[in-house]
């Protein structure tokens, strides 16, 4: 998405004056996400699937599982692939056309969280060493764009990856053959959480909304595991953070992206 | 044939209001002896015409509106300004600094610059090139204080009101002086924070109840408790 | 199309269908209105196993500029596949047919839309399919209408869109993903309800002229039978104040 919106100085304003005073235009606290909204299993011909809201931002993330080659240097392990598309439904300014520098960085952020993490324990997902192994792809599109998609985006993955079900292949001559209704959970090590901070002076918001990413100085998104620890990180924006701000970014992401967990294991497991 | 001649019916595009040969008016076409409308909203025979009150759907400029724009771009000659429409609106430097004046780029921003909110007429409108405003005229100009309210276009007659009874009420009853653009876009100004909030909460709610019937009870009700001001 | 699991039934002795249906029943189909916050117009269908999201963005400014029409306002299509919305993952650049439908939806649209008030300006439609399950044109078409008027784009009529076809040696009513695979024939079409006139048509498959005929008449059933569910689509979001539509 080219950004052909003008910086609105009006709201720019706006958003500083509010923050001087603590507050923000949705009257959420600096450092609350909006309200997230977890849907599983919505594409049910693919493997796995979810949909998360998060405020007015939305996200489909499909998976697809399929015997594939293993890269080169890694026979024992399987794939994990990570894509990522804004729908040209999704804003007025998204483009159709091969994907632009912040669709990549997107795709790529979010696979770092989860590959990082160690996640999905791919050392499972062999069926022949250095031959065959499983390919799990998770394809997330946007439908709706109200800010943060790097979270969003990873709520949905990480939902999906979670209720997916890989199925069942055999090698026979060499080729693997799928055996029917066997069908088992995806091996899930821990469970990373994204979270997306911003910088607007010497503020710092979390899960900027599209107004506020506008008016961004700088941005980090930071994804935590299960037990808490720090696993990826990424920093973005045309301008930089002091060291205490970091720290601060740090905090937050461990405080918020606890809770955050518990949503996501609440929505993944009454599916 | 159902006689639905007198009554404001709700209709799809493709639907079928009546046979008789009426004048078309808004959003209705012919087709054969059927009229039909083309657009989602409510049918309405007055007189002998028929059109379409439209329940959704862009602003066309049209000459005389009062729009309310924000200027996104500004070159020696003119300022270009978003009037939420699919044509932007043009104003001419020549038009507010004078005939035979040439303006450099800074006189044109210290004058209006990107971002600024104006009041403006619609005057010219031509199918070959952008609409053209102006802000000469008692009223339109830049406007220099309010919270700017966007609502459906097709919700602005409602939000005036017959002889603009809704709007009077609104703004008596919150002491607020509101200006509303045919475009959508209504600037609310209030020095009393709470008199604001109390405006742009009963604009949306015309917004979203705009064909609904009582909502002027409804607005009128938000307004009990206040006891008048 | 060629035959697959030879072990499925088509059509068994009772007249039923594969999936339960009789010939001249449609899947389930849902449709609901202003699904997205962004978009100018959009909806959201459920057509059997077809799940599909349809927004709007215009009338608007046109890029690249060379495509504007000075007299009348452009009309733009793109039907496109999610990667995970078939069975074998589908690679996200735009095939050649979802090029294909891309321009057969834009001129099965184009009939019924006006846009001769909006000079030099585009509409665009965008059609995703999340799932696939047979018969996404139509679907994706249906939704189309209903984002269209979501939107307030002027139209003629709406574009209803069902598709016939052949399979068991019987013409039946809506082409699911197994009769289109195993079938005789699959015949999808685009029809506008009130004017009569047929904007989308294509065909899989062989039929006589009598079974072509008949065929038309049955998918234009099941075009009105959509038709009714686009109107309600519409009244949930826009009527339903009121109590009476």
């Amino acid at each position: 998405m080219t950004n052909t919106s003008i910086i609105d100085k009006l709201k720019r304003t706006k958003i500083l004056d509010l923050l001087k005073e603590g507050k923000r235009i949705d009257d959420r606290a600096l450092d609350e996400h909006r309200p997230l909204v977890i849907d599983t299993g919505v594409i049910p011909h693919a493997n796995g699937s979810a949909r998360a809201r998060l405020g007015d931002t939305e996200i489909v993330s499909g998976i697809k599982v399929q015997p594939d080659r293993p890269f080169p240097d890694m026979g024992d392990k399987g794939i994990f692939i990570c894509t990522a598309e804004i729908l040209p439904l999704a804003h007025p300014s998204a483009e159709t056309g091969p994907p632009q520098p912040d669709v990549i960085e997107l795709a790529r952020v979010v696979d770092r969280g989860i590959r990082e993490s160690g996640m999905i324990d791919l050392s499972q997902m062999v069926l022949e060493k250095d031959k065959s192994v499983i390919g799990l792809f998770a394809d997330n599109v946007v439908t709706d764009h109200d800010g943060n998609l790097f979270d969003t985006c990873s709520y949905a993955a990480v939902a999906a990856i979670i209720t997916s079900k890989i199925p069942k292949w055999e090698m026979k001559d060499d080729k693997p053959v799928l055996i029917e209704n066997q069908e088992s959970d995806t091996p899930i090590t821990t469970i990373p959480i994204s979270v997306t901070m911003g910088r607007i002076d010497d503020f710092i918001i979390a899960d900027p909304n599209i107004d506020e990413w506008e008016c961004l100085d700088a941005r980090i998104t930071i994804t935590t595991n299960s037990d808490g620890n720090i696993v990826a990180l990424q920093k973005g924006g045309n301008n930089g953070f002091t060291l205490d701000q970091i720290v601060k970014c740090s905090e937050i992401s461990i405080s918020s992206g606890s809770k955050i967990r518990e949503i996501i294991k609440q929505a993944t497991q009454s599916n | 044939m159902k006689k639905f001649e007198s009554k404001k019916r709700y209709v799809t595009p493709g639907d079928v209001i009546t046979t008789s040969p009426l004048r078309l008016k808004e959003n209705v076409i012919l087709n054969g002896k059927r009229i039909m409308s083309t657009c989602t909203g409510l049918s309405d025979i007055f007189g002998d015409s028929v059109r379409v009150i439209p329940l959704t759907g862009v602003y066309l400029p049209k000459i005389d509106d009062l729009v309310i724009g924000k200027i996104i771009s500004v070159s020696s000659s003119a300022w270009f300004a978003d009037i939420n429409s699919c044509y932007e609106g043009m104003l001419f430097g020549q038009e507010v600094f004078g005939r035979g004046s040439y303006p450099t780029l800074d006189d044109m921003k210290s004058r209006l610059d990107i971002g600024d909110l104006i009041a403006a007429r619609i005057a010219n409108f031509d199918r070959t090139r952008e609409p053209l405003i102006t802000i000469s005229g008692q009223d339109l100009g830049k406007i220099d204080s309010g919270e700017l309210v966007k609502i459906s276009p097709t919700k602005v007659p409602r939000l005036i009101g017959k002889q603009g009874s809704m709007i009077q009420t609104i703004e008596g009853s919150t002491n607020s002086s509101i200006t509303i653009g045919q475009n959508g876009w209504v600037i609310v100004s209030n020095d009393e924070t709470n008199g604001l909030l109390k405006a742009i909460d009963a604009i949306r709610l015309v917004d979203e109840q705009a064909h609904v019937a009582n909502l002027t009870d409804k607005v009128n009700k938000m307004f009990e408790f206040e006891g008048g001001k | 199309m060629g035959g697959r699991k030879s072990d499925l039934v088509l059509l068994d002795e009772n007249g039923i269908r594969c999936d339960g249906r009789k010939v001249n029943e449609t899947r389930k189909i849902i449709i609901k209105t202003g699904v997205l916050k962004n978009a100018d117009g959009s909806a959201y269908i459920e057509f059997g196993g077809n799940k599909i999201l349809a927004g709007v963005f215009g009338p608007r400014d046109i890029h690249p500029k060379h495509m504007a029409d000075t007299n009348t306002g452009v009309l733009r299509v793109r039907y496109h596949m999610e990667p995970f919305s078939v069975g074998e993952r589908k690679n996200p650049a735009p095939s050649r047919r979802e090029i294909e439908i891309s321009k057969v939806i834009k001129e099965a649209l184009q009939p019924a839309v006006i846009l001769e008030k909006f000079p030099r300006t585009v509409v665009d439609v965008f059609l995703e399919i999340l799932q696939a399950d047979g018969g996404t044109r139509c679907a994706a078409l249906d939704a189309a209408s209903v984002a269209l008027a979501d939107a307030g784009i002027p139209m003629k009529d709406m574009v209803c869109a069902c598709a016939a076809g052949k399979a068991g040696d019987a013409l039946i009513l809506d082409v699911n993903n197994e009769e289109d695979q195993a079938g005789q024939a699959d015949m999808p079409i685009g029809y506008m309800p009130n004017l009569g006139k047929i904007t989308l048509l294509q065909l899989d498959g062989v039929l006589t002229p009598d079974e072509f005929k008949k065929c038309v008449e049955l998918g234009i059933q099941g075009c009105k039978q959509v038709y009714e569910i686009q109107k309600k689509a519409l009244r949930e979001k826009y009527f339903s104040n009121e109590g009476n539509s």
